[in-house]
């Protein structure tokens, strides 16, 4: 069964132009320009429940806008949604005790007061039972290891930290769906783990399907199973992650230091290099064509290494090769 | 009783984050010592002009402490159509609506929650200072019969605030109606003259703006109360409670589909 079905959904936001100066402040004022937006243009696509679903694209995709038309915020332009058998915007508070949402670059715990009191009344808000509430603050806890951190304001959380308390808290009702926007962002790689671990197994434990943004195609590599690409608001991708891997995330971006000075001529075979300095070296090479262990050892070869980087391309630059490889074949992925 | 539960905890959470820096909340409240202060060298060099001890009923004493109300009852409430613009401005909107209550109910728990012990503050060192110049209030049941005034008075202020905070759904920056607002309560709410000792005309006019069932009525039924002015205080304001009531929650309700959320 489908856990959420979109068609054809549309947002147009308005915006005001103005010119630059106070010439233009003044222009504005007598006589306002409005400039259409289209965040989001005719949209399709179905989710199932329990899966677990990465929606992603660069900022300003239309990606956010999305999200906050099916959890009922923002109402469409047009097109229709529902999720959950619920069309988000008109039926916005039943909806609510169904699905849990965190928003990474906004807190919804109260800032100044510990985790727990935002949890209780979370407990509160979605009309549980306080025992009920408890034995849910006490499995959640465990699950997203903050027993120690729910007694600390949490202004007084490091990010990481903060993250794991707002997705604990999203879960508290039990909801059949989650909707979680850029739930990543800003974290360093071992709270990043930590968020996805937690999210994978509260996906397998309890069954909650999971519907994440993200700009990080690592979020989609580590939890997702099947992936939609959506760029200037429009679908431009969807498949398993698996098949995207296999022909669009080939490539890797390896940035090496070394303690001695590296010949001017470096070059390994079936490797790419795009930057030679005097200790450093940035490469980039495809993981179809040479294994990432062969390249290591080959670097390792040339002198002691002092640091490592090795990276995913930009998810811009994987987008540019969909659309080339879309342009060549005129088959859309889908 | 859950749904109601929910309102009441809305309430508690922002009674405690209200006390959250207890220290930036007295030191706002000490702002009503001075202003106390000014009113009273202000009205007593005016009273000793007039050659008076009473006007249009109010003597010295019964003027400060009218003012002393008027000024805690406005700066007890917090600015709630303020934060409902950042709210809007900074997307954090989207987590109050995402959330099963109703979003003006919600606003009204959160904004008494954080009237509470602003307001309590107000009162007391506003009341510390005004014995302290002019000596006890002439009728100190007054405020016993003022309170569900007082109430009353939150409640109209929440509804207009909430419409001025509702219309940054589609304006976002809402600080002209904002100030607007206030000075036009200053005026007619009598936060600065009892409206009595305006001419006639102003008063009549003033006394049927719901301004003046936000601020006057309360403050004037605490200095000289009587069962009369009790029931013309509370019928006003339970009229105006329900008109602005029922205009919020349409405008609610249109607010809704205009809303643009930003960021991210």
């Amino acid at each position: 069964m489908a856990s959420i079905e979109v068609s054809n959904l549309r947002k147009t936001f308005q915006t005001k132009r103005k010119a630059a100066g106070l010439g233009g402040s003044l222009r504005a004022l007598v006589k306002p320009e409005y400039s259409s937006v289209e965040a989001v243009r005719e949209l399709s696509f179905q989710m199932d429940t329990g899966e677990l679903l990465g929606f992603i694209g660069p900022n300003g995709a239309g990606k956010s806008t999305t999200i906050k038309m099916l959890t009922g915020i923002l109402h469409p332009s047009g097109g229709a949604a529902k999720v959950l058998g619920f069309v988000p915007w008109i039926e916005r508070q039943k909806l609510a005790y169904h699905i849990g949402t965190v928003f990474g670059q906004r807190p919804q715990l109260w800032y100044h007061l510990p985790a727990m009191d935002t949890f209780i009344l979370f407990g509160k808000i979605y009309e549980l039972d306080d025992g009920e509430t408890k034995k849910r603050i006490d499995f959640l806890s465990e699950a997203f290891e903050i027993q120690d951190l729910l007694d600390v304001p949490v202004r007084k959380l490091s990010l990481g930290q903060r993250m794991r308390c707002e997705v604990a808290a999203s879960l508290l009702h039990r909801p059949k769906l989650l909707l979680l926007d850029e739930p990543s962002i800003g974290l360093d790689v071992v709270a990043k783990q930590h968020i996805r671990d937690a999210i994978k197994r509260m996906n397998q434990e309890e069954g909650v399907g999971v519907l994440l943004t993200s700009h990080d195609a690592g979020d989609l590599e580590a939890l997702c199973k099947r992936v939609i690409i959506v760029n200037h608001g429009q679908i431009v991708y969807e498949d398993k992650v698996s098949n995207l891997k296999r022909r669009f995330l080939t490539t890797k971006l390896v940035q090496v230091r070394y303690a001695e000075e590296v010949a001017k001529d470096f070059s390994i075979n079936g490797v790419e290099t795009l930057k030679v300095g005097r200790y450093g070296v940035k490469l980039k090479f495809d993981t179809m064509q040479t294994p990432v262990d062969s390249v290591i050892s080959h670097l390792s070869d040339v002198g002691d290494i002092m640091d490592i980087t090795i990276s995913d391309p930009p998810l811009e630059e994987v987008i540019a090769k969909i659309y080339q490889e879309a342009g060549t074949s005129t088959q859309v992925h889908r | 009783m859950k749904p109601f539960s929910k309102y009441w905890s809305i309430f508690q959470i922002t009674l405690l984050n209200s006390l959250a820096y207890p220290g930036e909340l007295v030191g706002r409240s000490l702002m009503i010592i001075p202003f106390m202060w000014i009113f009273y060298q202000l009205w007593k060099i005016t009273f000793s002009a007039a050659g008076v001890e009473v006007m249009s009923g109010l003597t010295l004493s019964n003027t400060l402490w009218y003012l002393m109300l008027a000024e805690t009852i406005e700066l007890g409430r917090p600015p709630l159509a303020r934060t409902m613009s950042e709210n809007v401005k900074d997307g954090s909107i989207a987590y109050i609506l995402n959330k099963p209550y109703d979003f003006l109910l919600y606003q009204f728990s959160a904004t008494m929650g954080e009237t509470i012990f602003r307001a309590m503050l107000n009162a007391v060192f506003g009341g510390l200072t005004v014995w302290w110049l002019v000596g006890a209030p002439q009728h100190p049941e007054g405020f016993l019969i003022a309170i569900p005034a007082i109430l009353g008075a939150w409640i109209l202020h929440f509804c207009i605030n909430a419409m001025i905070g509702l219309s940054a759904f589609v304006v976002e920056d809402v600080s002209a109606f904002t100030w607007i607002y206030q000075k036009l309560a200053f005026i007619f709410g009598g936060m600065l003259i009892p409206l009595d000792f305006y001419p006639q005309w102003l008063q009549t006019l003033a006394k049927f703006l719901p301004f003046s069932s936000a601020i006057y009525g309360p403050a004037r039924l605490f200095v000289t109360p009587s069962v009369e002015l009790f029931v013309n205080v509370m019928s006003l304001q339970l009229a105006w409670i329900l008109a602005l009531t029922f205009v919020l929650v349409i405008v609610y309700r249109r607010g809704l589909t205009q809303l643009t959320v930003n960021g991210g």
